[in-house]
């Protein structure tokens, strides 16, 4: 017996397997039926085989029919036809002919007769429960096979809706490059020759204008040079998302150390008390983690010039998986109920005249690190200062999770 | 104007013309320039055909190149003279709005002389502007072939 692996419904049907598979599905009656009506054939084939002298056909006819019938309906009709089989085989072809009973010397024969087909029966039983299982086992791995690949057929689709989704984005990331490209290149362009001209005006009329008139065209200048600010801000900020990181191991000590050096240029004359603590070694993009300890620390500075001494604390609290540094001043600070507004683009909560700025800065420091896999959050009160925390994934799992985020 | 210049500003924009032609008139550089109003008129001239046809063929002591221009833009003109053997030594300045790190490392990877951001505050454009005209018409000595300083 071959086992047929099917491979589809067609051949299936056609697989003889299948077809007494049908029958041993089928109701009893059918089954035992089919277990009397083969031993009456065996018994026709057997008295037909004697009738034309052929002898001794009787025994083979009637194990063939307990084969077929144990292979196709199985153990019940089986056992009927050796009954079955024994009685015929009794009543027909062993001495005396047409009574059931058994002489004494043809006992053995007919034992052994019972004996050979019982063990026949179970043979076949046996093969047939293994074949049983077999097929079990090859339904199971069949329908493992098709759920496997309906779930390659669903990854793939997947994966190409992925391929596809990357496509439209690099697109719009395209576009928006071109975008911001035309903006450096198309805006400033109009507004240089807004001030170009305020400022050739002013020189060829400065003797014809009046006071008024050249505290309008001052405005003038002004406005148009505040908006270059803001374009070049706006760039910058863009640029910021469109860069490649180049990650590396970052020491902030040192960062800060630059940037107070830097800073403390600038703000020459002013009562500024650093007070840095360690800090501790991140994985980042140097330039980028930079510019975000520039912002935070010039914004301490800004802000603190409402005070005789400006107090400024750097220092970082060691957690699990990352490290939230935190930059401390004694300055303007700002009102709790608008913090959310604080790290938004062009977002001041500061008059212009009391606080220079274009309000990009925190809004870059936010980008910066998120972009690095970590979170900003700021505390503060108005007149009582502000605290600005960022954290940052510690240098062993940073890698991971800058992969993860970018 | 004269077809004959220390200088080949290459620049789309009239305006930017006009401030370019200011700043280098406080250093009397203007009669020095001759204006190409894209990237096709650039190459004409460097090449003596259409309407500069008539004109000498020595190259301008410097090009002062704007990156967007019509028709043919700037890195193409730059490109194009840098791959000609006649042309390949003249100085070239990119001056360009554009601050994109993307076009300056194109252009430096073409070759060019100097890159200059058109700054906007209006003092430190003409600064820049007669800087490079100076520089570059007076102090600098051109490579042979160039147009000589007016006696």
């Amino acid at each position: 017996m071959t086992i047929h692996l099917a491979e589809g419904p067609t051949p299936v049907r056609r697989n003889p397997a299948r077809w007494n598979l049908d029958l041993q599905k089928g109701r009893l009656p059918i089954r035992y039926g089919f277990s009397v009506v083969c031993v009456a054939v065996a018994l026709g084939a057997a008295l037909t085989s004697q009738y034309y002298g052929f002898r001794g056909v009787e025994l083979a006819a009637f194990d063939l029919a307990i084969v077929v019938i144990t292979w196709y309906a199985r153990a019940g009709p089986s056992a009927l036809a050796v009954v079955l089989s024994s009685a015929c085989f009794n009543y027909f072809f062993t001495e005396p002919l047409y009574t059931f009973e058994v002489s004494r010397e043809d006992l053995p024969y007919f034992f052994l007769f019972a004996g050979s087909a019982t063990i026949i029966a179970w043979f076949v039983a046996v093969r047939r429960r293994i074949e049983n299982d077999l097929r079990d086992a090859r339904d199971h791995l069949q329908l493992e096979v098709e759920q496997r690949k309906r779930r390659e057929d669903e990854i793939l689709k997947l994966n190409n809706e992925l391929v596809k989704r990357a496509r439209e984005l690099e697109t719009s990331n395209n576009e928006l490059e071109s975008f911001a490209y035309s903006v450096s290149h198309d805006l400033r362009a109009p507004l240089r020759h807004v001030v170009g001209y305020s400022e050739l005006l002013q020189k060829q009329a400065s003797t014809l204008l009046d006071e008024k008139s050249r505290r309008f065209i001052h405005t003038i200048l002004e406005s148009a040079k505040r908006m270059g600010n803001l374009i070049d801000d706006l760039l910058a900020f863009s640029r910021i998302g469109r860069a490649e990181t180049k990650n590396a191991v970052v020491s902030l000590d040192q960062l800060v150390k630059e940037v107070v050096a830097e800073i403390g240029r600038d703000a020459r004359g002013r009562d500024i008390v650093w007070k840095i603590h360690p800090l501790p070694v991140c994985y980042g993009d140097r330039s980028m983690l930079r510019l975000v300890i520039f912002n935070l620390l010039s914004n301490a500075v800004k802000f603190t010039r409402v005070r005789t001494q400006a107090e400024i604390e750097i220092s970082c609290v060691d957690q699990e998986n990352e490290v939230e540094v935190s930059v401390r001043d004694n300055g303007a600070g700002f009102d709790m109920q608008y913090v959310d507004k604080l790290f938004g683009v062009f977002q001041r909560l500061h008059l212009p005249e009391e606080f220079e700025g274009t309000g990009i800065g925190l809004a870059t420091v936010r980008r910066i690190i998120h972009r690095h896999g970590g979170e900003v959050r700021a505390q503060g009160g108005v007149d009582q200062g502000a605290t600005l925390y960022f954290s940052l994934p510690k240098a062993q799992d940073a890698a991971e999770r800058t992969a993860n985020t970018l | 104007m004269s077809e004959l210049a220390r200088i080949l500003l290459v620049e789309d924009d009239p305006r930017d013309v006009e401030l370019t032609m200011t700043a280098l008139g406080e250093y009397n550089l203007a009669n020095e320039v001759v204006i190409a109003r894209d990237g096709e008129k650039a190459l004409d001239y460097l090449y003596c055909r259409g309407e500069f046809s008539a004109r000498s063929n020595d190259n301008p002591a410097v090009m002062l190149l704007d990156l967007k221009l019509p028709k043919v833009d700037g890195l193409q003109v730059l490109q194009q003279i840098r791959s000609d053997e006649r042309l390949k030594l003249v100085p070239v300045v990119v001056l360009t709005s554009s601050r994109e790190e993307k076009d300056m490392v194109r252009s430096y990877k073409l070759g060019v002389n100097a890159y200059v951001v058109k700054p906007v505050d209006f003092h430190e454009f003409v600064n820049a502007i007669k800087e490079l005209g100076v520089f570059w018409a007076v102090i600098n000595e051109p490579p042979p072939g160039s147009v000589k300083k007016a006696p």
